[in-house]
């Protein structure tokens, strides 16, 4: 997708999402997150690349996809001069809601999102978070099978995000896919099932949350050893006899002693002291480095594509996961 | 790349019909909330009313009588100038609202929504008409309570709302297409003041035409709204600017009038949709 200035915003993006996933998107601030997800829900056109959501092209059957997904922008999109519920009735209307069932579902959704006691106030009277609670209702008035959801949380309070964050794994758990951007790894984490990261407009990872952690960072033991390099290989040795360090990359040895990469520091922390003490290694320092969320983050996003998998030109994956019987909720490839 | 078709949901949308009826009573319910806006257009209409005949009252007595209009009241004189000035303000607030959507998001929200932009437009043009068309009967029944005359009768009444929905149409698609252009809704009041005077100066709103300005006049789409609606109003053939002689009676006004004001309808509409359009699917940055 290249602007008409020029700016290339996402080249070479290849995702296939499949139904029921809860699917997080995350990168810094410009790094394309909203480029992607606005030609996705085909408010911009790309100018290369086909993508297609819940099967339908989103250039040649832009209103299709328009009719079977639910898209709530970054910024709070409520009519203010209209209240809770007329922007919901709107809403419902413009997704061709019937009469019958519209009533009930708009109540449904007032109770969901905690709005049923200010129904009939204009929005303009809501605090921020309010207002992002009505725009998320809004979003899925049509109960859609798919719903974007860009930086949803992005300025609000943590009791209002826990409320948005409990109300999305809510309508995942009843069968919806969403497709969510955010520069939170924490809330990343909390609700996805797969992260992707996209740095100056391509993929650097595209994993689940537990795997893409390990793969970064985790948390980092270091041990020093007394006695040069003779010491830190004996000590190397002893460590490798643990099961849980046979993967070569967990460990490695450094200038004062041994590096080790683990998910949990205090079992195997305490395992590997006991272990050099007792084969006569003589300790001089210990630290453990938790890498914060955030860190893990910044790691992928800054140092691009080493060692991660990219998703890259691999466009024959994409095909092949298209074909099997269940469809993806949304597959595609950009320029 | 293959897709199992049988598998897709089924997509939520409604009729063309169904979809401008939406937009409609969307905007229709915006108007109603914002009574204030609504009645000051009105008050300014009456208010401009009393004040050119209160103010210019002697001098356009003496610029009626030099133009052969000696039979003619100077306040129902005034009523097309009026009527115009009220219609073109509340089609500016029409490209106000469109600002307002576009600054709260709510643009982009109908945008990602399975409705057609000819189906938003014409949902929100007929709102925005509707709240047009109230407010000038409104102002048509205040001035003939102070004494101004419709000498064409009913048919006639209708057939001014219908010259006014032309202007007001025009000046609506003008003001929307300033509204994606500027994205600022003080902006949008500025230039309907810049639109205002200038076009209800130059037309024969409050004085008939002076040679000398003819030109500027024939070129200005207000004095042909101007002179179809004093055409019904005061039942005379009043168009100068064109010489138009073959239909009969007011018919030499109404009629090129009518197709200009269409014309021009035609034109800036074309444009409107495509600006707005253009600005839905990359309104991005």
């Amino acid at each position: 997708m290249t602007y008409s200035d020029g700016t290339e915003a996402v080249r070479d993006l290849s995702l296939s999402i499949p139904r029921g996933e809860f699917f997080g998107f995350l990168g810094a601030n410009g790094a394309g997150k909203t480029t992607t997800i606005k030609m996705l829900s085909t408010l911009l056109t790309p100018t290369g690349g086909r993508a297609r959501i819940n099967g339908y092209d989103v250039v040649d059957e832009r209103t299709a996809v328009r009719g079977t997904v639910g898209y709530m922008a970054q910024h709070v999109s409520v009519d203010r001069e209209l209240t809770a519920r007329e922007n919901l009735q709107f809403a419902c209307e413009a997704y061709g809601v019937g009469g019958a069932d519209r009533e009930s579902r708009i109540e449904e959704l007032l109770e969901l999102v905690d709005l049923a006691d200010v129904a009939d106030t204009p929005a303009e009277n809501f605090s921020g978070g309010m207002q992002k609670r009505l725009d998320a209702a809004t979003a899925l008035v049509h109960d859609p099978a798919l719903v974007f959801l860009d930086e949803p949380t992005t300025g609000l309070d943590p009791k209002a995000r826990n409320r948005l964050w409990d109300y999305f794994e809510r309508i995942n758990d009843a069968g919806t896919t969403i497709f969510l951007t955010t520069q939170y790894l924490e809330e990343a984490d909390a609700l996805c099932d797969r992260l992707a990261v996209i740095r100056d407009g391509g993929l650097v990872a595209d994993d689940s949350p537990e795997a893409l952690k390990r793969r970064v960072g985790g948390s980092r033991l270091s041990i020093d050893v007394e006695g040069g390099e003779e010491a830190i290989a004996a000590a190397e040795r002893v460590a490798r006899q643990h099961d849980w360090l046979t993967d070569e990359a967990a460990l490695e040895t450094t200038g004062d002693g041994l590096a080790v990469a683990t998910s949990s520091p205090a079992d195997h922390g305490s395992d590997l002291l006991v272990a050099l003490r007792d084969a006569g290694v003589d300790i001089s320092g210990f630290e453990v480095e938790e890498a914060t969320l955030d860190d893990v983050f910044l790691t992928i996003a800054d140092e691009g594509t080493d060692g991660l998998d990219a998703g890259g030109e691999d466009t024959d994956e994409l095909d092949a996961e298209s074909q099997q019987a269940a469809p993806a909720a949304a597959s595609g490839t950009g320029q | 790349m293959s897709t199992a078709t049988s598998d897709r949901p089924t997509p939520a949308h409604n009729s063309l019909t169904r979809d401008v009826w939406v937009n409609f009573k969307r905007w229709s319910r915006k108007a109603i909330r914002n009574p204030t806006a609504f009645f000051l257009e009105i008050v300014v209409g009456v208010f401009s009313l009393l004040l050119f005949s209160a103010v210019f009252g002697d001098v356009g007595e003496f610029a009626l009588t030099q133009a052969g209009y000696a039979d003619v009241d100077y306040l129902t004189y005034l009523v097309p100038a009026v009527f115009m000035q009220a219609t073109m303000g509340s089609a500016f607030s029409s490209g106000v609202g469109l600002v307002g959507d576009l600054e709260s998001g709510m643009f982009e929200k109908v945008t990602a929504m399975p409705m057609g932009w000819t189906a938003v437009l014409l949902g929100k043009a007929a709102a925005d008409l509707l709240r047009i068309l109230v407010q000038l009967l409104v102002v048509l029944a205040l001035a003939v309570a102070l004494g101004a005359s419709v000498e064409t009768g009913a048919a006639g009444v209708a057939g001014i709302m219908g010259v006014a929905l032309l202007v007001g149409l025009l000046f609506m698609s003008i003001a929307n297409i300033l509204g994606v252009l500027v994205r600022d809704e003080e902006a949008i009041n500025a230039a309907s003041m810049l639109f205002m005077f200038p076009l209800l100066f130059l037309s024969p709103a409050f004085i008939p035409v002076a040679d000398d300005i003819e030109w500027v006049a024939r070129l200005n789409p207000i004095t042909y709204g101007v002179d179809a609606i004093r055409a019904l109003v005061i039942d005379e053939d009043v168009l100068t600017v064109l010489d138009v002689t073959r239909f009969g009676g007011i018919y030499d006004t109404l009629v090129p009038a009518v197709a200009v004001l269409v014309g021009l309808n035609l034109l800036f509409g074309a444009i409107a949709v495509r600006v707005l359009g253009r600005a839905s699917s990359a309104d991005a940055a």
